[in-house]
């Protein structure tokens, strides 16, 4: 079919064709993968249900490390779904052009991480079974409320806001998509598009709806989006008792540090679609050009943040804190973790993403934004177990962890848990936003400046409100 | 109501209309502006003579100069966070930063003399890094005795650099304009500052990556400078405070004066200047929003401290809570609070607000009072802390209220006076809307009509 | 009831007479039916014992000296471990005890993190006794299964039982009628434990005096324990043997 109109545009027939091509049909390899995802997964809940009748014992946690991988597996995912508030709310309300294939992966991104994060505190609590009494705000056993002035209760309510605002926001993002979908399918897949599109016709009001509540969105969606991993890191740093801990800095430092490792897997993701769905036309060379260079500032600026955080921890001169440090850099085999962290989050990436061929050669983007999530999984690991493992000046109650096989595999699990729920995803509903590309195709133009040719975007202008 | 914005408050296109309209308040210069000049010179003056009799007086005594540290940290954060408005846009290709950029350069170079001045005698008065024969606690750890001095000094100097090396090279092209057409010391000035600059592609692209360049270092430096100075003079001066978010929220509260700096400087260009075209609707709601973003920043930034602090309830923690919060500060404290955060959310959370011209000047006066609160909630504590009890583990006595005396007044006066001064003798030479940016912005940007909706077309050449 | 007085239990625990015989671990162990520690636990460093004997070495060869402080949980007035568990399971009493509710626990184990003395314990596997010393297990006090949290709980079963049996009798509680396992196991008595509140009680008294012996654990942190320690005694400190004596009197 045509590709492109008179006027160098992708035609909306084409765009429509292409990116449905994962959810009215589907790719050869998705049924093989999701088998194999799915065998993972069970597998995974079959070690849970273990985990649940024999103990915590399966781990290799022991006293005084009462918290390991899972909890850092917990607070990487939490920090992963940051990725869909700062692409789709901020991209959005400062209108980047370059947003807009990425938009619906990095939300779903978001709520699938955030889904998988909220298991972890049930994976990770002794009795899963009861926390019945702690997940649900009310006084349903003897009369006692949760307690709120605990960090692990402003977690769940936390994630979970920000788990409903995303849910929502996906939503509204996704309606003038579901039409589309309607309009192509039959029967019950039909029907069921039908019920979810809410009547869409794309009349103008129902555009400016559509688009008024997705900025109304971004902007309630912000302050959650501050608010959540800072409450995850105050799980850390209202404790005074643990070195390293009771850092004033671990808000932002967390926050700034899920901004790195979400983009970061939006990257990989993108690139991911782009090779799985051959959507070569929509996920270009200039997206990941752009998204480099959000991610070197923010890595740049995460890095700030991790050396104020080392310098204030050594700062104090406290014989507990400098045995802390100097276990976590220079003994074996925490000091090899700590030069891969460091490698893995800047040293390696960003000084690559420098220079424009980088940016612009997706498998590049695609390793080295795995690379950052390795440095930003063990980044948390080195935050949680070593001050665990020296707490306290009593040198009798010093341990060392190692995980056991058991949480390494739960680790793999969420990896696989998460990538077939977005594989599940795919196949009923599409991964680009299909209205936001065509959109961009009809503000886009090109003019002529003195000799050059210069392509150009069309900016709607706010009315004055009447009232 | 009609569709305001664009096509009532557009810059001409024109570039020779817009070159003179933009020049034409570097030479036009009432009367009143000659009195307030006045008036500003004698109150700088009288706040030099502030500073001298404070040294004067309580040399000796490092527990009277709380408020002298608080006004450098003020006007050096404030000032310098100004050219953050124009870099942070430049950086992400924002156009809307055009009209602005150049008086958030001027804001940065503007207090340099100022910054000097008040640091000579702050570094007399500063306690040395050695206190009966033991170190104290300090991020200096085993180097030399002279290092805060050296690196804070440095550290000034650097940004003082740094400032005006930003805006040298982003007022470049509008120094060969008043080469080209300007007449008597203008006409030196242009032709000494601005080298052969004739507009030639390569020399456009080489002023981008200056400007580039000079922005990034710029951040970096400015990140520096308050990272070392907030330490060294305040958070090292109580024992037992360690606060790793200090110097960002420090910083932040920079950018928040800053921004508000620029929204003053625009609303006073825009009206006594009558520059509606060019500081239009568009200008003021986004640096509204940066204002509002601003506040949010800082209260997010001070309850990351507060509830770590609350929440641990350690000996130190409680020493913070009591000596910056609860103790002698607790009604800077409320009114820090108000000000910085409370008014100005409440002010600028309503689209009106922000989607008017008015309505961002006010947010931005009660935020920068309110930064200069903060500032003052915590250098004069600090600074109060006596001295001998630096090596203990925890502050355990809690030092009295200082109230500012004459010498204080004088200072804090007089140094703002002097660097408002700085910014009307600067806008005697440079253009403050920038000429080549709103030149260049016509090029890209035009108000069309498509199909029903009113807009803008931008070109993206890059 | 005669009086309706708040109590406030407490210990004194004189590190000068404490020999690190452990006997306080074993009648701990024993009272508060606390799993059993075989070398897989000490090897995994999951061993639980709820009060431990810390040993430390002071001086230089040939002059070595082994010093012992018993740590078991302070029962802090202002305990890190209490604000942060989500389920209130671990609250603070108005006897002045931390009291960990069993069957109230999740097994989140912040409270553990927050607890600068490590003194909190988790049931990582089902608690197993071999056939013949289940019945040696204390009908008093329950058995935790896998995912709770335990720690000291200054032998609340016992203060129980006490209070319980002076308020049948209608009296007052005498100073040293409730005594710890670990308080009754000590072959120095160096553990006092009774009412601070009661100014007459021993503990009340110790922990009042004047002696520069007296310490807490971890100071800085604030959080206001009820567990007081008295230093070991220098003897070059005391011109004779008579001051000496004065100074470690009861």
């Amino acid at each position: 079919m045509q590709q492109r109109d008179n006027q160098n545009r992708l035609s909306q027939k084409y765009t429509n064709s292409v990116l449905l091509n994962g959810t009215l049909s589907t790719p050869r390899w998705w049924y093989p993968l999701v088998s194999v995802l799915l065998f993972f997964v069970v597998i995974g809940f079959i070690l849970f249900g273990i985990q649940i009748k024999y103990g915590l014992g399966v781990t290799g946690l022991n006293r005084p490390v009462y918290w390991g991988l899972y909890i850092t597996t917990f607070v990487f995912w939490v920090g992963i779904s940051h990725a869909g508030i700062m692409i789709s709310a901020i991209l959005r309300i400062t209108q980047a052009e370059w947003r807009r294939p990425v938009t619906r992966a990095a939300e779903i991104l978001t709520i699938f991480s955030l889904a998988t994060a909220l298991v972890f505190p049930l994976i990770h609590a002794g009795r899963t079974w009861r926390i019945v009494y702690w997940l649900i705000p009310y006084d349903a056993a003897r009369g006692i409320w949760p307690n709120i002035r605990s960090p692990l209760f402003m977690d769940p309510i936390a994630i979970s806001t920000y788990l409903t605002g995303s849910t929502l926001f996906l939503f509204v993002a996704l309606i003038p998509d579901l039409a589309v979908l309607r309009d192509r399918t039959t029967g019950f897949r039909k029907g069921f598009y039908t019920i979810l599109a809410l009547g869409w016709t794309g009349n103008p009001r129902q555009w400016k709806m559509q688009v008024v509540g997705g900025i109304l969105l971004s902007a309630l969606m912000l302050p959650i989006f501050v608010s959540v991993h800072s409450i995850v890191s105050w799980d850390f740093a209202v404790t005074t008792a643990v070195e390293g801990w009771h850092s004033t800095i671990f808000a932002p430092y967390f926050v700034i540090g899920a901004v790195h490792s979400g983009v970061s897997a939006v990257v990989t993701m993108m690139a991911l679609m782009r090779w799985g769905w051959g959507w070569n036309d929509f996920i270009r060379p200039e997206h990941f050009d752009a998204l480099a260079r959000l991610l070197t500032v923010v890595a740049t600026a995460w890095l700030g943040f991790t050396f104020l955080e080392l310098l204030f921890a050594v700062y104090g001169l406290d014989a507990p804190e400098i045995a802390l440090r100097e276990m976590q850099i220079f003994q074996y085999p925490w000091n090899m973790l700590f030069l891969i962290f460091l490698l893995t989050g800047y040293i390696l990436p960003v000084p690559m993403w420098l220079f424009k061929r980088v940016r612009t050669n997706i498998a590049l983007m695609f390793w080295s934004s795995i690379l950052v999530n390795i440095g930003m999984w063990l980044e948390r690991f080195l935050i949680i177990v070593p001050g665990l493992a020296r707490k306290s000046p009593f040198v009798f109650t010093w341990e060392a962890y190692t995980p056991s096989w058991f949480e390494w595999y739960i680790l793999f699990w969420s990896f696989c848990w998460v990538t077939l729920l977005m594989l599940l995803f795919s196949r009923v509903f599409p991964l680009v936003p299909l209205f936001e590309q065509k959109e961009s195709e009809v503000f886009s133009d090109s003019i002529k400046i003195g000799r050059a040719t210069v392509p150009t975007i069309f900016r709607e202008e706010e009315e004055e409100e009447e009232d | 109501m009609t569709i305001k914005g664009h096509h009532k408050e557009w810059p001409p296109s024109d570039p020779k209309i817009v070159k003179d309209e933009l020049f034409s308040s570097t030479i036009k210069g009432s009367s009143t502006l000659k009195l307030i000049s006045k008036i500003l010179g004698l109150l700088s003056i009288l706040g030099l003579v502030g500073l001298i009799g404070k040294f004067l007086i309580d040399g000796g005594d490092q527990t009277q100069w709380g408020y002298v540290a608080a006004t450098l940290a003020f006007i050096f954060s404030v000032t310098g966070g100004a050219p953050l408005v124009a870099i942070a846009p430049f950086i992400a290709k924002a156009n809307w930063a055009r009209p602005i950029s150049r008086m958030a350069h001027v804001i940065g170079a503007s207090a340099i003399v100022v910054n000097i001045i008040i640091m000579i005698p702050l570094l007399w008065v500063l306690p040395p890094l050695v206190v009966e024969g033991a170190r104290r606690r300090s991020i200096w750890f085993e180097a030399p005795v002279y290092s805060p001095h050296f690196w804070d000094t440095l550290s000034l100097i650097m940004l003082a650099i740094a400032g005006l090396g930003l805006l040298y090279v982003s007022a470049l092209p509008d120094f060969a304009i008043m080469r080209d057409n300007s007449q008597g010391f203008r006409k030196k000035i242009g032709n000494f500052l601005a080298g052969g600059f004739v507009g030639s592609t390569v020399q456009w692209s080489t002023l981008r990556m200056r400007v580039g360049v000079m922005s990034t270092l710029y951040f970096f430096i400015y990140i520096f400078v308050h990272v070392v100075i907030s330490i060294d003079f305040s958070l090292s001066m109580v024992p037992g405070w360690r606060d790793a978010i200090y110097p960002m929220a420090h910083a932040m509260g920079g950018i928040q004066g800053g921004v508000a700096l620029v929204i003053i400087l625009a609303w006073i260009m825009r009206k006594y200047g009558k520059y509606e075209n060019y500081l239009n609707i568009n200008v003021f709601w986004a640096l509204g929003r940066l204002m509002f973003a601003t506040s949010l920043m800082w209260i997010y930034f001070f309850y990351s401290a507060f509830i770590v602090f609350w929440y641990g309830k350690s000996m130190s923690d409680n020493a913070w809570l009591d000596l910056l919060i609860r103790g002698p500060m607790v009604y800077v404290f409320i009114l820090g609070m108000l000000f910085s955060f409370i008014f100005p959310w409440w002010w600028l959370i309503w689209n009106k607000v922000r989607n008017s011209i008015n309505g961002p000047v006010i947010g931005a006066f009660i935020a920068l009072t309110g930064v200069f609160f903060e500032r003052i909630r915590v250098y004069v504590p600090a600074w109060s802390v006596d001295p001998k009890l630096i090596h203990d583990k925890w502050l355990t006595v809690i030092p009295e209220t200082l109230y500012p005396d004459i010498w204080d007044i004088l200072l804090i006066l007089g140094s703002i006076s002097f660097v408002v001064l700085t910014v009307i003798f600067i806008s005697r030479i440079i253009p403050f809307i920038g000429v080549w940016e709103v030149q260049q912005f016509n090029l890209l940007a035009k108000p069309i009509k498509y199909i029903k909706a009113h807009g803008i077309r931008v070109a993206k050449p890059d | 009831m005669v009086t309706e007085e708040k109590r406030s239990w407490g210990m004194v625990i004189d590190t000068d007479k404490c020999n690190g015989c452990s006997g306080c671990v074993t009648a701990c162990q024993v009272e508060n039916n606390i799993p059993l520690n075989d070398q897989n636990k000490f090897e995994r460093g999951r061993a639980m014992s709820w009060i431990r004997i810390e040993r430390y070495w002071e001086g230089e060869f040939p002059d070595v000296k082994a010093r012992f402080i018993p740590v078991l949980c302070q029962h802090c007035a202002n305990a890190p471990c209490e604000p942060v568990c989500p389920v209130y399971a671990t609250y603070h009493n108005d006897e002045g005890l931390n009291v960990q509710v069993y069957n109230r626990c999740v097994g989140t184990r912040y409270c553990a993190n927050g607890c600068p003395y490590t003194v909190r314990f988790f049931n990582y596997w089902e608690p197993v006794w071999p056939e013949d010393l289940r019945n040696h297990l204390n009908p008093d006090v329950t058995i935790r299964s896998r995912g709770i949290m335990e720690k000291c709980s200054f032998c609340v079963q016992r203060i129980k039982r006490g209070s319980r049996k002076a308020k049948e009798e209608n009296r007052e509680l005498q100073d040293g009628e409730i005594k710890t396992a670990c308080q009754e196991a000590c072959s120095t008595n160096a553990i006092v434990f009774g009412d601070l509140n009661n100014p007459n009680s021993e503990v009340s008294k110790l922990s009042k005096s004047e002696s520069d012996r007296k310490y807490t654990l971890m100071p800085q942190l604030n959080t206001d324990p009820n567990v007081v320690y008295l230093a070991t005694i220098d003897p070059l400190k005391y011109k004779d043997l008579g001051e000496k004596a004065k100074s470690n009197d009861h």
